[in-house]
């Protein structure tokens, strides 16, 4: 076996990371491997990119919630911090739980693995394009409605949001279809 | 939802992978070695959760010297026989 450690540029894995999440060398990350507990991670990273969406509708909420300055800068970047490293750390436990199988080349996997990575970006694929059809249409109607852009927010969260969202939406199906693994 | 929908619509294939796994001493890790896949797809295949390619039980076969069609059935295969 070559020593060399492989990058697969286009996947955004190493070999010898999908090795070793193919691997039981993760055995303290065994509690991940039951079906429960990884949909309860999905529901979690779910929650999360919600929360990080939600910050793109803070100057609204600010407004409603008639928080001073202050208390409203500490809310603000208290909850923007342990949104996106909840994210973060979430789609970190969320790769080891499915054994990075969603990111992986077919090289390293086996037919049945294969499989099922393809049919989770299959799923991933409808999902996340209802996701965006929903909002394109929010960001359509929203001047109408009010239900989007309003003056003052800043989408980029939204867009942070989509971005985690892509990235994970394949392992989060995978995590969540799965049976113990 | 999409993700909720049946995990392998496909027809089953059933065998008997375990029980000639077993008598030749091999654990899931060995014949996972010898027919080149993952040792939890052999858990998969002995649980009848997954229907392998004509190349797969092919070489699983192989690797528990058996003929395809000892291993592997479109019915419900009797255990032991």
């Amino acid at each position: 076996m070559s020593k060399k450690n492989k990058i697969y540029w286009f996947e955004g894995v190493t070999e010898k990371g999908v090795k070793s999440l193919l691997t039981d060398e993760n055995s303290k990350y065994r509690w991940l491997r039951s079906q429960r507990n990884r949909r309860i991670l999905v529901v979690l990273m779910a929650l999360g990119t919600a929360l990080v969406a939600a910050g793109s509708y803070w100057p609204t909420l600010k407004t409603n919630l008639d928080l001073s300055d202050g208390t409203s800068v500490v809310i603000y970047s208290v909850t923007a911090i342990f949104a996106i490293f909840a994210v973060l750390l979430g789609y970190l436990f969320l790769r080891i739980s499915v054994r990075g199988i969603a990111d992986a080349p077919d090289e390293l996997l086996d037919e049945r693995q294969i499989k099922i990575r393809d049919t989770s970006f299959r799923y991933a694929y409808y999902g996340f394009g209802y996701i965006v059809l929903v909002l394109l249409l929010l960001m359509n109607i929203g001047p109408e409605v009010k239900l989007f852009q309003p003056e003052g927010n800043d989408g980029s969260y939204l867009i942070i949001s989509m971005m985690f969202l892509c990235a994970a939406l394949p392992s989060m199906i995978l995590a969540w279809r799965e049976r113990d693994i | 939802m999409l993700f909720l929908m049946s995990r392998n619509p496909e027809e089953p294939v059933y065998n008997r992978i375990e029980e000639a796994r077993v008598a030749l001493g091999l654990s899931r890790q060995d014949l996972a070695d010898k027919a080149g896949v993952h040792y939890q797809t052999i858990g998969y295949l002995e649980r009848e959760e997954y229907s392998p390619s004509l190349v797969l039980a092919l070489r699983i076969a192989k690797s528990l010297n058996k003929e395809v069609s000892e291993l592997f059935s479109l019915t419900p295969l009797k255990k032991g026989k």
